[in-house]
């Protein structure tokens, strides 16, 4: 009965297993399942060395036995342990009852490989002979890994084919008795000092083996031939820059672009070579490495600003459309911040290119942009801002305004004007900023223009005060005198209205700092009107003590 | 308690200390201090492990030490401890000590007297344990023979061969694949080397013995097999994990990879190469990393290889060939496989000489090597590896048998195995193994090698006494 018992437990554990190479998959290693996962095989496992001290699982192609028990079969490819094993040459497993639960979580890993992936150079052997499981014993099949078969044979013959017809063994022998006796290879016992050198150098093999790659591949530049080996070389450089990308390693492209440079700056360097090597600079721009470095920069890993900085330097504008492409898809704000930066850095060199984003469908890449080219601040892109004044996304709209009014040209000036007319409050504010920004006297003279306008005066107290805020900026005669004419205005219908002129006026004049406006201000201060009372009160507490 | 991680991270501590309280008992008074310090260190060291396992066992299988059935790896810093024991176990017959509990420090010392006035009787192992049977939480156990019948013995080597020559005919494959612009995997490679890293672990000088038959028509395959194998070997020598040895492995068996570009003409040209053949030669060092980095793209071990295909003829005192403009320091594999290479390439009749060298002329001129083309601290490693007298070398005996050395035995270096394919009387018999390390009733050696000859002189084929 208890042969029976043990069989199930046998079947038990690896429909665990077979579980668990599904439930690995799905779910990672911080997750709750993933620990039930084993602790539901590892249950399996001690249940069955209740019976037994190892559980020996004989495999086949379909099959898996315990004894001469059948406990696992499927004809199916997809998910067949049996064959999952059989392929790699593993014909039999030992598992032995000191199986620990952190021999079962490595081994459950080892299930879960996606072994067909190419870039995967291990089998499951592999894993298991490196992993060296203190309680997991194997036996392998090795005769699939020879390309022929019959070799061994066919070698063996051969070499003893070779044999002479008549070996000269009585000549050896007789010679033996005249020759020289043993020679004798005294070996020079290994020093502590031999062993601490050893131990050095082992310690210093552990490092990064690019750099010594590196200077072989330019040894390979200088002794070219011919132009396949000069395309050779560069594809080599651009394998080790995507490599180093790939391992988040900046400095390391950093050095493969400096090389080149060194290379390409040269006196003596013929142009062919330096062509090809400008390929290199090319590709760091190339759109499959820059989304490489979108993943790297996304992967949340801190990044050096200097480090990132000459990095950028390295790129040419080609890496333009590739970075605004990036740009849209990033998930994290510092890898944006990073790529905002490195746009600003690049656009320099050709602003055309990157006015191309002002065109993206996604709205905030066109926000970017526009940022972008305000911090650039080259006058070339007032001309492509200008069109995107209308854009369908408010925020893009407030945007290109803020960037207009850092450009501050007078080729703004008539669109800032009409944005002014906008029907929406956050985009007339917001122009108003980029006129106040501009400070010339023509803006201020658009700004006055509007303030004095018959409307301007049913606008929203907010609103109004934002441009009385602008005005500010100018503190001239022309601001003081109009200034001065709000606040002394008297109505008798709308008084309200003209109130909360007043005392945005006064506001105005308390951010100016004017002391001119202090006699009457110190007049309205005992105004029945609450909002007049309370700005002039502020306006006099800024003008007399600065605050 | 101990975890089992810290058992087998502490296992190198606890050969590293017996040997040193051994050491010192031998010198000292067994009630000196310099003795009881160590004791009282090592049962210090042991008793929290003996406490976590129950039972501790440290026991001797081939050239190895084992606790509880797993093999501690070699440590290049403890090396001289880890042999010294080794051959001090050897010499008694002592095969295990049993920690069965807790013990004392005068538990240890018993040991330690017995141990040491055991050598001198006759028979030694015996001595020890009438010696030892007080003491209740030590017990001893006598030395196995890895493979005590001839039948054992002969599974192995015929293991070993097959794994050896399933080995080279990937090789063929994999090589026969990139000439023709195939895409290659590395899986196959690996699992291949892993095959080599575990003979080299349990029958190192089985597998050793394999390089020394060089007859074969293909023999560029070979090569890049046995310099494989030597340089895992090498590798193991100086405690590298079985994970660096597998990358050593693959690295030494493409090491010649750029050959694939140099026509066969050249590559298999009876006579000696003409100036224009050797610039072509020598450009295989730029081939070789050309055709791994386009292969395997970049990664660990395609690096590592596209280095060590350059370096490895660059010589420790960068005589050899590239020449470059920048100085750099040589890659440690570069070192290790470059040894692995100028070996076999002697000794063999197709590469770069083509006059074959005895294996013990090419150790003498590898040792004039020493220190200039070769690492010198590197070679002194692979002349313990290979034997004073290497598998294949042609000896007279003090007997006047004349034979070739069959296997070499790692702790006596003079006293391998030898095939005799001549009697005393210089009669051609049917051949058979001598022990060299045996010894008569009286303590002395049945045999001693007098006389090295070379081979290839008496035009005697190896493969078909060997293989």
């Amino acid at each position: 009965m208890e042969l029976l018992e043990d069989i199930k437990a046998a079947k038990d554990v690896v429909n665990a297993l077979l579980k668990a190479k599904k439930t690995f998959r799905m779910y990672p290693e911080t997750n709750p399942m993933y620990e039930k996962t084993i602790e539901d095989a590892y249950a399996k496992f001690r249940s069955f060395f209740d019976y037994r001290d190892e559980l020996k699982l004989k495999i086949k192609q379909n099959e898996l036995f315990c004894d001469s028990e059948q406990v696992y079969h499927n004809t199916q490819k997809e998910d067949n342990i049996a064959l999952f094993f059989f392929k790699d040459g593993l014909r039999e497993i030992t598992f032995k009852k000191g199986f620990s639960h952190k021999e079962l979580e490595e081994f459950l890993k080892i299930l879960t490989v996606d072994y067909d992936r190419e870039v995967v150079d291990d089998d499951v052997v592999t894993l298991l002979w490196e992993r060296d499981f203190h309680n997991i014993r194997y036996v392998v099949d090795e005769s699939f890994l020879a390309e022929d078969e019959d070799y061994e044979t066919s070698a063996v013959k051969e070499a003893r084919d070779k044999a002479p017809e008549a070996d000269e063994l009585a000549r050896a022998y007789a010679d033996a008795f005249k020759e020289e006796g043993v020679k004798d290879i005294s070996i020079v016992p290994l020093t502590d000092k031999d062993l601490h050198t050893l131990v050095k150098e082992l310690e210093k093999d552990a490092y990064n083996k690019m750099d010594k790659l590196l200077i072989i591949i330019f040894e390979m530049l200088y002794q070219a031939e011919s132009k396949s080996d000069h395309e050779d070389v560069v594809h080599f450089l651009n394998d080790a820059v995507e490599f180093s990308i790939r391992h988040g390693d900046l400095e390391t492209v950093i050095r493969i672009m400096e090389m080149t440079k060194e290379v390409t700056d040269g006196p003596s360097v013929p142009d062919d070579i330096k062509k090809y090597l400008g390929l290199v600079f090319s590709f760091l721009g190339s759109d499959a490495e820059i989304k490489l470095l979108g993943e790297f920069l996304d992967s949340g890993v801190e990044i050096e600003e200097k480090v990132f900085d000459e990095y950028v330097r390295f790129l040419d504008k080609n890496a333009i459309q590739p970075f605004i492409t990036i740009l849209g898809e990033l998930k994290t704000i510092p890898a944006r911040k990073n790529v905002i930066n490195a746009l600003i850095a690049l656009g320099k060199k050709d602003i055309q290119s990157l006015a191309k984003g002002l065109y993206d469908s996604r709205w905030y890449v066109v926000r970017n942009i526009i940022y972008i080219l305000g911090k650039i601040g080259d006058k070339k892109a007032v001309d492509y801002l200008i069109k995107t004044v209308n854009h369908s996304d408010i925020r893009v709209r407030k945007e290109v305004i803020k960037a207009l009014g850092e450009l501050g040209t007078s080729g703004v000036l008539q669109t800032l004007k009409e944005c002014l007319d906008d029907p929406e409050v956050q985009i007339r504010t917001s122009t108003a900023r980029a006129l106040g920004n501009i400070r010339s006297a023509a803006a201020k003279s658009i700004i006055l223009q509007r303030m004095a306008d018959k409307n301007f005066n049913k606008n929203d107290f907010n609103e109004k005060k934002e441009f009385y805020e602008v005005l500010s900026r100018w503190k001239d005669n022309d601001v003081i005198e109009f200034l001065m004419k709000i606040l002394k205005k008297k109505a008798f219908f709308g008084r309200a209205v003209n109130d909360e002129n007043r005392a945005c006026a006064a506001y105005c004049f308390g951010l100016m700092g004017c002391k001119e406006a202090l006699p009457l201000l110190y007049k309205i201060r005992d105004s029945q009107n609450k909002l007049l009372r309370e700005y002039a009160y502020t306006a006099i507490k800024r003008i007399e003590y600065g605050q | 308690m101990a975890s089992k991680e810290e058992v087998f991270t502490g296992a190198k501590d606890i050969i590293n200390q017996l040997a040193v309280i051994i050491r010192t008992a031998a010198i000292h008074d067994p009630g000196n201090v310099a003795v009881t310090t160590a004791v009282d260190k090592f049962v210090a060291l042991m008793n929290p492990l003996i406490a976590s396992e129950g039972e501790l066992t440290l026991e001797l299988g081939g050239e190895f030490f084992y606790i509880n059935e797993t093999r501690i790896r070699y440590s290049l810093e403890y090396l001289p401890n880890f042999d010294f024991l080794i051959r001090e176990f050897k010499k008694r017959g002592l095969g295990s000590i049993v920690f069965k509990s807790i013990m004392k420090g005068a538990d240890m010392q018993t040991f330690l007297k017995a141990f040491i006035s055991s050598i001198f009787s006759q028979s030694p192992f015996e001595t020890l344990s009438e010696d030892m049977a007080g003491v209740h939480s030590m017990s001893v156990g006598k030395l196995r023979k890895v493979r005590d019948e001839a039948e054992g013995e002969f599974d192995i080597r015929r293991e070993v061969k097959k794994s050896y020559f399933n080995a080279v005919s990937y090789t063929r494959g994999v090589i026969n694949k990139i000439k023709s612009g195939e895409k290659i995997g590395i899986k196959k490679a690996k699992r291949v080397v892993e095959g080599m890293v575990d003979l080299i672990l349990e029958e190192e000088q089985l597998l050793l013995g394999m390089t020394a038959i060089k007859d074969y028509d293909e023999y560029t395959y070979h090569h890049s097999v046995n310099v494989s194998i030597l340089s895992v070997a090498l590798g193991q020598r100086l405690g590298l994990s079985k994970k660096i040895l597998t990358e050593l492995g693959l690295v030494a068996l493409f090491h010649d990879i750029g050959k694939i570009e140099i026509p066969n003409e050249i590559l298999n040209k009876p006579t000696n190469f003409t100036d224009d053949e050797w610039v072509i030669m020598k450009k295989h060092p730029f081939w070789g990393v050309r055709a791994l980095l386009k292969l395997r793209g970049f990664d660990a071990t395609s690096m590592r290889s596209a280095i060590v295909a350059f370096e490895h003829h660059m010589n420790y005192d960068f005589s050899g060939y590239p020449k470059t403009r920048k100085r750099f320091e040589l890659d440690f594999y570069s070192k290790i496989i470059s040894l692995a290479d100028q070996y076999d390439g002697m000794t063999s009749s197709r590469v770069y000489s083509r006059i074959p060298m005895s294996p013990d002329r090419a150790l003498s001129l590898m040792m004039e090597r020493a220190g200039k083309q070769l690492d010198p601290i590197l070679f002194k490693f692979f002349i313990n590896m290979i034997g004073v007298f290497p598998v294949g070398t042609l000896v007279m005996l003090d007997t006047k048998e004349l034979g070739l050395v069959y296997q070499s035995e790692a702790m006596f270096l003079d006293r391998p195995k030898v095939l005799v394919i001549l009697n005393g009387k210089g009669e051609k018999a049917d051949s058979y193994i001598v022990d060299l390390t045996e010894k008569d009733s009286n303590g002395n050696f049945l045999r001693t090698i007098v006389k090295t000859m070379d081979p290839n002189k008496y035009k005697i084929n190896l493969a078909e006494y060997l293989l």
